[in-house]
């Protein structure tokens, strides 16, 4: 800690904390950029359905090795805006070599 | 469900609730710290039993079954009543605010077979007045002011992506990082997300490291949390001094 502060730095736990707070200042106030929707009691059913779908703002791939976490990145602009498009909207992800298919990985809806 | 946001405090309202207790099923019932708090204090335990105990989502919501009722709801009415959180105040309304701040409100339609009855002899602001909703309103527009310089602070640093390694340290934030993600070995929904929302702890800590005694006083706490947060985004914003505009440099520290 104390060698943190002498460089001047912001650790990554700084930053995960400051995620994590954010995040959860979100969820509980209702906080959105400048607005705010926080006084409001929601039905459950609205979560799992339309409501949500319209909600939705970002997707992150996730590499995994067993149960760690190796890294994170935003899904491409073009394949978000296709998932948020529709509610029927899918992606699959499949495996080829030389244009021949060898595996199709899982199909990703964007239906909640 | 769209809410039409379209009344303001002069629009024509009242409410009488006759305790049948039927809107406090099936509900999704966001609690901040300070509601988490205030609800331990009525329970007579701590926030870290009250978080563990009676919330869900990242101890951003108070726990209930699917459809069932709220965590809270007994024969006799809400175990916490006195010091339920914001949204239950406002019930039947809902309330949201523009990036200028002007708030609005919207109602709820009725729930099937609630007993209460909605009219207009008052107005939104006397209903407001009579639930009691000035402090947390109050409180709310704080924690918000702390939750832009948040988003700013994240916005500095560029992170989008490129946390790139799991942290051993700080488990609430850590075991989040991956959202939902396996391996963690704990039930996602059920840690918080933020060690901060856990008031009694955070104080602790915080009381430790000042040489400051802890409040008893809610609304003291609850200054105090707010101060604390305050400080820590101070320290943050300036060790970020020196890396601004520079995104790359700051993932990488």
């Amino acid at each position: 800690m104390g060698k943190q502060e002498d460089r001047k730095t912001v650790s990554r736990r700084d930053v995960l904390k400051l995620a994590g707070t954010a995040a959860a200042f979100c969820a509980s106030f209702g906080f959105l950029h400048g607005s705010q929707v926080g006084g409001v009691v929601q039905d459950k059913h609205i979560q799992e359905g339309k409501h949500l779908q319209a909600r939705w703002q970002q997707a992150e791939i996730k590499w995994y090795k067993g149960s760690e976490l190796l890294y994170s990145a935003p899904f491409p602009s073009k394949v978000l805006k296709h998932l948020q498009s529709d509610e029927a909207a899918t992606v699959e992800i499949k495996l080829f070599r030389t244009g021949k298919l060898l595996k199709n990985l899982g199909t990703i809806e964007s239906k909640f | 469900m769209d809410l039409d946001f379209c009344l303001d405090r002069e629009a024509a309202f009242s409410f009488t609730c006759n305790v049948c207790g039927r809107c406090c099923a099936g509900k999704i019932i966001m609690a901040g710290p300070h509601e988490i708090l205030g609800m331990s204090r009525v329970l007579g335990i701590g926030t870290t039993e009250f978080l563990s105990l009676y919330t869900d989502n990242g101890g951003t919501t108070l726990r209930s079954e699917v459809a069932g009722p709220c965590v809270f709801l007994t024969p006799s009415g809400c175990r916490v009543h006195p010091r339920r959180p914001l949204v239950c105040r406002l019930y039947p309304l809902g309330r949201s605010t523009d990036e200028r701040g002007e708030e609005r409100f919207a109602l709820f339609p009725a729930q099937p077979e609630c007993e209460a009855i909605v009219g207009r002899d008052g107005t939104v602001g006397s209903f407001l007045e009579s639930q009691g909703v000035g402090p947390y309103l109050g409180w709310s527009r704080r924690y918000g002011e702390l939750y832009r310089r948040m988003m700013g602070l994240l916005d500095r640093l560029g992170i989008e992506g490129k946390i790139d390694a799991p942290v051993a340290a700080a488990p609430a934030e850590a075991a989040r990082a991956g959202s939902g993600s396996a391996g963690s070995g704990q039930e996602p929904d059920r840690a918080p997300l933020s060690s901060w929302q856990n008031i009694d702890a955070s104080l602790d800590e915080y009381c430790a490291a000042k040489g400051l005694a802890v409040p008893a006083e809610i609304d003291e706490a609850i200054a105090l949390h707010l101060r604390a947060i305050e400080d820590w985004l101070d320290d943050l914003e300036s060790r970020l001094g020196e890396v601004r505009n520079n995104p790359k440099e700051a993932s990488e520290l």
